[in-house]
């Protein structure tokens, strides 16, 4: 089976970790971006065709939390995974009303961390696939009418 | 109001003479006092071992061993008991002795019954006092050990919380460092020199960094659970089971604690143990600010916007206005060092604002001091 990289956006303001991760996740055959805060990783978003966002909650500035909500307005067929390294996971849970696909916990295990940027990618497909067959029936019924 | 005092003295009488001793018992009797007797120093000290008086009146004169020798003895015991020395008529030298060695008073002799009266009940005042006072400092001293004890444990769970999210972050980095060169040296033929080692020392760092998360969550859990349990909680009842927490010192200092409910929300959801948590600090620090006769409240009221209003008071002894500022900052208190930490207040303004609300303070000197909680309900009512 050939596997079709997801382009990631990996945003955390721990550099180290943000390194080390991308490593990990390339050698896995992903393709990921780096980012080091909120603002960043949102002209990311804008230049380059992200899938899926695994977002650090707890970040100086502009919050996990706060990027979250620009996210969902800006592109909201973008897939948002949380990553909390706090006992926060009431704030996971809010992002997760506000749109976030999933949360792990850090430091979270790497099978968990595929199956659910794997989840994301998929219902990120599907519903893109929704929107192209939409589309297609607009054409068909606008090409009717000629 | 005097006569039901005069009942509650335990009195001793100790004299040689038997004569003296009966009519004495015979005209307290009359007044209501009962008395016991020993007719020896030797028989006043046996009696006192067997049972607590308050009030010993003590002949100095007597054969065996003498009243200011039983005396001595008496303060060596350091029993609760004060003493009456009956002197001969021209032995005041006897008296002022027996005062320097701890006595209450003394009379010569022959008395005036009026006046042992009166000495008697005022000895026995002072005792009252006294008492009252050795209750109040154990009793403070407990409140003081369970609020440290509670504050501590607060203190701990935020540390906790903040250790195990600072350690979770390069836990993270390890965890990804070791799972990248996992990877890569899966990548490689078997050739590679000590391939086996470096997978061995992987499997180390990984399975340790799993042991370690596993402490690190379950920290966080730990301190979670106890943040996070929301219920529809009868606000009523729930000051009310504080007060019933805290009746036992308000007891002790003679305080009456009140609550006063007008109007409040059904169906108001929220943190029961954050909330409680709040009140037992509020309610603790009032007991131990109002002075024994006082009265402490909690007050309860809805307000318009679906929240309510919890107002904590007493009539204590206020707080001066150069410390209103500085009340709810981390290690500020008035209390002796090692009787609090310094945290309650701040550790209840964390816990009101992390509920939604707000707590502000009102205070008089000498007249009281009251806190009012502000607090939203967490479900909007639908």
């Amino acid at each position: 089976m050939i596997k079709i990289a997801t382009h990631i956006l990996l945003v955390d303001d721990e550099r180290d970790f943000v390194e080390m991760l991308s490593l990990r996740l390339q050698e896995a055959g992903e393709k990921v971006t780096p980012a080091y805060d909120g603002r960043m990783a949102l002209d990311l978003l804008k230049k380059e065709n992200i899938e899926v966002v695994i977002l650090d909650i707890k970040m100086p500035g502009m919050d996990g939390i706060q990027v979250l909500k620009e996210i969902k307005t800006r592109h909201p067929l973008v897939e948002v995974i949380l990553l909390t390294g706090h006992g926060t996971a009431e704030t996971a849970v809010e992002g997760m009303r506000l749109g976030a696909f999933d949360y792990l916990m850090k430091p979270a295990d790497f099978d968990e961390l595929t199956a659910k940027l794997q989840g994301a990618r998929q219902k990120k497909e599907a519903q893109e696939e929704r929107i192209r067959k939409a589309e297609a029936r607009l054409l068909l019924r606008k090409g009717g009418n000629i | 109001m005097e006569m039901q005092a005069d009942k509650q003295i335990r009195l001793l009488l100790v004299d040689d003479e038997e004569d003296f001793r009966q009519t004495l018992v015979k005209r307290l009797n009359k007044r209501g006092i009962t008395a016991s007797q020993a007719a020896s120093g030797e028989a006043g000290l046996a009696l006192l071992a067997e049972r607590p008086m308050d009030v010993v009146v003590l002949d100095v004169k007597m054969p065996g061993i003498s009243g200011l020798e039983v005396l001595r003895r008496i303060k060596q015991m350091a029993l609760p008991t004060e003493v009456i020395l009956l002197t001969g008529h021209a032995a005041t030298q006897d008296g002022v002795e027996g005062i320097k060695a701890g006595a209450f008073d003394y009379l010569s002799k022959p008395i005036e019954f009026e006046h042992l009266l009166g000495k008697i009940r005022q000895a026995h005042d002072r005792i009252v006092t006294i008492r009252e006072k050795q209750l109040e400092a154990e009793c403070r001293m407990r409140l003081g050990q369970q609020m440290i004890a509670t504050e501590r444990l607060a203190a701990l769970g935020t540390l906790a919380a903040g250790v195990a999210h600072e350690i979770n972050n390069p836990l993270a980095i390890i965890n990804e460092a070791a799972g990248y060169m996992r990877l890569l040296l899966n990548k490689q033929a078997a050739g590679l020199p000590h391939r086996e080692g470096f997978q061995k020392a992987l499997d180390k760092i990984e399975s340790s960094v799993k042991r370690a998360r596993t402490i690190t969550h379950q920290l966080l859990g730990s301190v979670r659970k106890n943040e996070s349990v929301l219920a529809e909680v009868d606000l009523a009842e729930l000051a009310g089971e504080t007060l019933q927490l805290l009746a036992g010192q308000a007891r002790d200092k003679n305080l009456k604690l009140e609550l006063e409910t007008t109007t409040h929300p059904k169906g108001f959801w929220i943190e029961p143990n954050q909330v409680r948590q709040v009140l037992i600090n509020l309610v603790s620090n009032a007991i131990h600010a109002t002075p024994a006769g006082g009265r402490v409240w909690i007050r309860l009221a809805g307000t318009d916007g679906g929240g309510v209003t919890m107002e904590v008071g007493d009539t204590g002894t206020g707080i001066p206005k150069e410390n209103l500022e500085k009340i709810f900052e981390p290690f500020f208190s008035t209390k002796t060092p090692g009787q609090g930490t310094g945290l309650g207040l701040y550790v209840s303004r964390q816990i009101v604002e992390k509920l939604g609300g707000t707590i502000e303070v009102r205070s008089c000197l000498g007249q009281g001091s009251q806190f009012i909680l502000q607090l939203p309900n967490q479900v909007e009512p639908t």
